[in-house]
């Protein structure tokens, strides 16, 4: 498995040298392979698809910009977690966008406590998106990064205990929303 | 209600932009690059002068900083002026104090020399009127 990611690391290396040089081509390739990435923290923080490709090319068109000072693969990727975490920030603040959906608009409830459900990941989503700006881009980037506390707490420029205590704290939010969500559409239903 | 950090994962799986992503991407580098272009030059060719682009900035900055400078001038010198007459009237009142001391030392000498006069006055009218018919007779 090693051989390959290193294989991988050559690759972007050699592309990140020839997108500084202005190889659009290897820029492309940048962009495709980080494109998923960006777009996602950009989409489950903001639940717009628009906004977020939106969000997601100017993070490029930053990234074409400062090409000559990201040093690594690696320093690529922190780069893009970094500014795309700090835009949707500013993008949340900007249009107030805390919005929870109806619940006349979520599906009708099937039987609740399965794995990978999906009435129960439409509520997980709908859920995270009712919780606070920073909350929820920590369990973006915990969730959908798989990072670590000491990486988010990098990224985000906050002490690494904030974070474990903050994303606790989510996690518990977001089981208690849930709980609640379901339990109302309970309700309505019977 | 549970779910599993598994079922987190899932909700929060990395989407698609979708095929087109990356050329959408690289037309607006390409938009931003012809639009930047324009912009860079006129900034080489006045580089110099590059500051005077920013002149609502700069008359805001200068302006600020005049009316700073003539409000803290303004109200050093109306303290300067205002200390300058404390002192004035200070010593005005100084002065006049001297004055009043030096004409009740005068006025008390004034009846110190008046009071030995009057005294000795005094002294001459109360001389015996014998006294006074013998020497007026010897003087005869």
């Amino acid at each position: 498995m090693e051989p390959i990611a290193g294989v991988e690391d050559d690759r972007l290396k050699l592309a990140l040298t020839r997108s500084a040089q202005g190889d659009s081509l290897a820029f492309a390739e940048l962009v495709r392979e980080h494109q998923g990435m960006v777009f996602s923290i950009a989409y489950h923080f903001l639940r717009d698809r628009a906004l977020a490709e939106d969000l997601a090319q100017e993070v490029f068109l930053e990234l074409h910009q400062g090409l000559d000072r990201i040093q690594s693969p690696a320093h690529l990727t922190y780069w893009l977690r970094r500014v795309t975490a700090n835009r949707c920030i500013d993008q949340g603040r900007s249009k107030q966008r805390r919005r929870e959906l109806a619940l006349d608009d979520a599906p009708e409830p099937v039987a609740a406590e399965q794995p990978a459900d999906p009435l129960l990941l439409e509520k997980l989503q709908q859920s995270l998106a009712g919780l606070p700006e920073k909350q929820r881009l920590m369990l973006i980037l915990r969730f959908q990064e798989g990072m670590g506390p000491a990486e988010i707490a990098d990224v985000l420029e906050i002490p690494v205990n904030t974070v474990k205590s903050t994303l606790h704290r989510s996690l518990a939010d977001l089981r208690r929303g849930l709980t609640r969500k379901i339990r109302e559409v309970r309700y309505a239903f019977f | 209600m549970h779910f599993s950090e598994d079922d987190l994962r899932e909700a929060l799986k990395r989407k698609d932009p979708g095929p087109d992503f990356t050329q959408r991407v690289l037309a607006r580098v390409e938009q931003a690059k012809t639009k930047g272009k324009p912009a860079q030059s006129a900034k080489k060719n006045n580089g110099f002068f590059a500051w005077w682009q920013l002149r609502p900035a700069w008359t805001v900055a200068v302006t600020a900083v005049l009316l700073l400078g003539f409000g803290w001038g303004g109200y050093q010198y109306a303290e300067y002026r205002h200390q300058k007459q404390e002192a004035i009237m200070a010593e005005r009142h100084e002065k006049e104090l001297q004055e009043a001391e030096r004409a009740r030392d005068q006025a008390i000498l004034a009846l110190q020399i008046a009071r030995s006069k009057l005294n000795h006055v005094l002294q001459q009218t109360q001389v015996p009127a014998v006294e006074s018919d013998k020497i007026r007779r010897q003087r005869l």
